[in-house]
C-alpha cells in the first residue's frame, strides 16, 4: 500500500515531537502542543474529530486527582506518612530499604509517582545521612518501587489511566490483574537491591543509639500544619479510593470519582479554588491533550492501521502478541517517555483486535510501559525526579550506574509479569 | 562527555517536571528536620554543679539528664558569700561571724552529702568543694575546665514573680559559653 503525502507529514510531525520530548530541548508540553497545532492547522486531524481523539476521561481523572492531592498536601498528610515510615524503620538500614520501598509502592499505586517520590525522597536522604550509609541503593529502590507500585492500579501510572480509558477496564480489573504482578515484583526488586548492595545494609553498632535518637526525635505531629484539613483529607482520599473500588458497579467512569472527590474536598475544606486550581499541573494536562491529537493524526491518515495490519500478519496468536507487546513496550519505554509511547500503542492494539483476545494484550502493554521505565535513568518521570534531587544533594548516580541495576530489575520484573500473564491467559 | 550529556538531560527534565514543587517540599521539611549543628551531641567529660543556701536540690530531671554522660566526672561546688560573713563580723562581732560560718558549713555539707551520695549511687566520680568567696565569680573560675554547668534558678537569691530566675544566675550565664542546665 503506497504511503500518502499526508502520512509522511503526520509521521514527520510525530517523529519530531517524539525527538523533542526525548531530548527535552523543548518543554514536552510545548513540543506536544506545537505538534497538535500543526496537524490541526494543516487539517490532518479535522476539528470535528478532536473530541474523539482527546481522551477526556484520562485528562479529567488526572485533573481530579491533582486537586485532591494538592489540597491534601497542604495539611501535611504526606510528610506525616514519611516521618511515620522513618520512625518505624528505627534507623536500621535493611528496615529503611524495605519499609520505604513498600510505602513508596503503596502510595504510588494511588497517587502519581512524581508526587510520591518528591515527598518521600527528602526524608529518605535525611535518614541515610543520619545512618551514614550510601544513599544510592535506597534511592534506586525508591525509584523502582514507585514504578512498580504505579503498575498495580488504574490510577497509579498515566499509561494505566490511558489503557483503562481506551479499553474500558476498571479499577478492580487492574488491581486483580496487575496487582499480583506488582506485589511479586516489589519483593523481587528489594531482594535484587539487597544482593547487589549487601555491604551498605550493615547497621553501625556503636552509633546505633545516636542514629535512633536522631530519627525518633522527628515529630510527625509537627508535620500536620492543619489538623482539621488533615482529617478531611484522609476521609476524602479514603472515599475516593472506595469510589474507585465500586465505580464499575455504580456504572461511573473513574474520572467522575476523581472529580467528585476533588469537589467534595474543595467544598468541605473551604480551600480557595483559585489556590487549589493554580497548583493543578496544567502543563501536564496540555501535554496529554497535545499528544492525543498528534497520535490521532497517525490514526486519521491510516498509518496506525497499516502498522497494525503488518504486525497481525507477523504475529502468531495471542502468546506471540503478549511476548512482542510486553518486551517491545518495556525496551521502548526504557528509552522513550512511556506516556507518548502508550498513546501510540493504544490505537495500534485497538487496530490489531478482531481475532485476538484483547485483554492479555492490554495487560502486556501496561506491564511493559510501566515497568520498562525502570530500565534507564530517563525511562520514567520518577527516575528523573529522584536523580534530579540526588544531583542537587551532590549524590552522583551516573547513567551507566543506573543502567546496570535498572536493566536487571526491568528484565526480572517484566519476566515475572509476563509469566503471570502467560499462565493466566495463555496457559501451559 | 556522555555522562555530562545525560546529566544535563536529566537536569532539564527535572526542571520541567518538578523543580518548583521540590523547592516547596524541601522548604516544608526544613521546618522539622534537625540541622547539622542540632545533631551534634556535645561530649561531656566534666560536669560542674553549683550550690548555695538558696539553691533548690537537683530534681529527678537533672539526675536523669546526667545519666546520658555516665563517664563524666561531677564537680560539686558550694559557695558561701564571704562578704556576708565579713559584714556580720564588722557589725555583730567575730563570735557571731564564726557562728554564721559554722552554720553555713554544716548546712552546705548536708546538701553536698545528699547530692554526692545520690551521684555516687549512679556510679559517678564526684569531687566536692566548699568555698567562701564571691558567688557571682567563683563559678567563673571553672568556666574553661568544665563541659556542662548545672545551676539552680534560685542560686544567689530568692526568686520573685517579677524575676523567675535569680539575677545572679543571669549574670553567671552571660559569662559561660558552655551548655548550661538551669533547673
Amino acid at each position: 500500500m503506497p504511503v500518502t503525502a499526508q502520512e509522511i507529514v503526520a509521521l514527520s510531525i510525530f517523529t519530531a515531537v517524539y525527538a523533542a520530548i526525548m531530548t527535552e530541548k523543548l518543554h514536552r508540553t510545548v513540543a506536544a502542543m506545537v505538534g497538535a497545532s500543526l496537524v490541526l492547522l494543516i487539517n490532518i486531524v479535522p476539528w470535528e474529530k478532536v473530541p474523539e481523539y482527546l481522551d477526556l476521561n484520562t485528562i479529567l481523572l488526572l485533573a481530579g486527582m491533582m486537586v485532591v492531592v494538592n489540597v491534601s498536601r497542604e495539611s501535611g498528610l504526606f510528610e506525616y506518612i514519611a516521618i511515620k515510615t522513618a520512625k518505624l524503620s528505627k534507623g536500621n538500614p535493611m528496615k529503611v530499604l524495605l519499609l520505604f520501598s513498600v510505602v513508596t509502592a503503596l502510595v504510588s499505586s494511588f497517587l502519581d509517582n512524581v508526587t510520591t517520590v518528591l515527598l518521600l525522597t527528602p526524608m529518605l536522604l535525611y535518614i541515610t545521612r543520619q545512618m551514614d550509609v550510601d544513599p544510592v541503593p535506597f534511592l534506586l529502590s525508591e525509584i523502582f518501587a514507585s514504578n512498580i507500585g504505579g503498575t498495580a492500579t488504574l490510577i497509579g501510572d498515566p499509561p494505566n489511566i490511558m489503557i483503562g480509558s481506551a479499553a474500558h477496564l476498571g479499577f478492580n480489573a487492574f488491581l486483580l490483574n496487575m496487582g499480583p504482578i506488582a506485589f511479586v515484583d516489589l519483593f523481587v526488586t528489594v531482594a535484587i537491591i539487597y544482593l547487589v548492595y549487601k555491604g551498605e545494609m550493615k547497621s553501625h553498632g556503636e552509633r546505633e543509639e545516636a542514629i535512633k535518637l536522631a530519627i525518633m526525635s522527628l515529630n510527625e505531629e509537627e508535620a500536620i500544619s492543619d489538623p482539621v484539613l488533615f482529617r478531611k483529607s484522609v476521609i476524602t482520599l479514603g472515599l475516593v479510593i472506595l469510589g474507585f473500588f465500586v465505580h464499575d458497579r455504580l456504572g461511573l467512569e473513574p474520572s467522575v470519582i476523581a472529580l467528585s472527590g476533588a469537589s467534595l474536598l474543595l467544598l468541605w475544606s473551604g480551600a480557595s479554588p483559585e489556590t487549589a486550581l493554580e497548583k493543578v499541573e496544567w502543563a501536564t494536562l496540555f501535554f496529554f491533550g497535545g499528544l492525543f491529537i498528534v497520535v490521532g493524526s497517525l490514526v486519521e491518515t491510516g498509518a496506525i492501521a497499516q502498522l497494525a495490519g503488518w504486525m497481525v500478519g507477523h504475529i502468531s496468536g495471542e502468546g506471540g502478541a503478549v511476548l512482542i507487546i510486553t518486551w517491545f513496550s518495556a525496551f521502548s519505554s526504557a528509552v522513550v517517555d512511556n506516556i507518548p509511547f502508550t498513546a501510540t500503542m493504544i490505537p495500534l492494539i485497538k487496530a490489531m483486535g478482531g481475532n485476538l483476545n484483547m485483554l492479555p494484550l492490554w495487560w502486556s502493554l501496561s506491564l511493559g510501559a510501566c515497568l520498562g521505565g525502570n530500565g534507564t535513568a530517563i525511562g520514567a518521570s520518577a527516575n528523573v525526579v529522584v536523580l534530579g534531587i540526588a544531583h542537587r544533594e551532590s549524590i552522583r548516580i551516573s547513567f551507566g550506574d543506573f543502567l546496570k541495576v535498572g536493566m536487571v530489575i526491568m528484565v526480572s520484573t517484566v519476566a515475572v509479569g509476563t509469566l503471570i500473564i502467560w499462565l493466566r491467559y495463555i496457559g501451559l | 562527555m556522555q555522562v555530562g550529556l545525560f546529566s544535563e538531560l536529566i537536569n532539564r527534565k527535572f526542571q520541567n517536571i518538578a523543580e518548583n514543587r521540590y523547592r516547596e517540599i524541601v522548604e516544608r521539611y526544613r521546618e522539622f528536620f534537625l540541622s547539622e549543628e542540632e545533631l551534634v551531641i556535645p561530649r561531656i567529660f566534666r560536669v560542674f554543679m553549683l550550690l548555695d543556701r538558696y539553691s533548690e536540690k537537683p530534681n529527678d530531671d537533672v539526675y536523669e539528664t546526667l545519666k546520658a554522660y555516665p563517664s563524666a566526672r561531677v564537680c560539686l561546688l558550694y559557695v558561701v558569700e564571704e562578704s556576708l560573713v565579713r559584714l556580720v563580723a564588722s557589725t555583730l562581732g567575730d563570735e557571731e561571724a564564726e557562728k554564721l560560718r559554722t552554720l553555713e558549713i554544716n548546712f552546705g555539707n548536708n546538701i553536698l552529702d545528699e547530692v554526692e551520695s545520690r551521684l555516687k549511687e549512679m556510679k559517678f566520680e564526684v569531687e566536692r568543694r566548699f568555698v567562701f568567696g564571691v558567688k557571682a565569680e567563683e563559678p567563673l573560675k571553672f568556666k574553661d575546665d568544665c563541659d556542662l554547668f548545672i545551676i539552680s534558678k534560685h542560686y544567689g537569691s530568692e526568686t520573685s514573680k517579677t524575676y523567675p530566675v535569680s539575677p545572679m544566675v543571669y549574670r553567671i550565664v552571660q559569662h559561660i559559653e558552655k551548655p548550661i542546665i538551669i533547673y
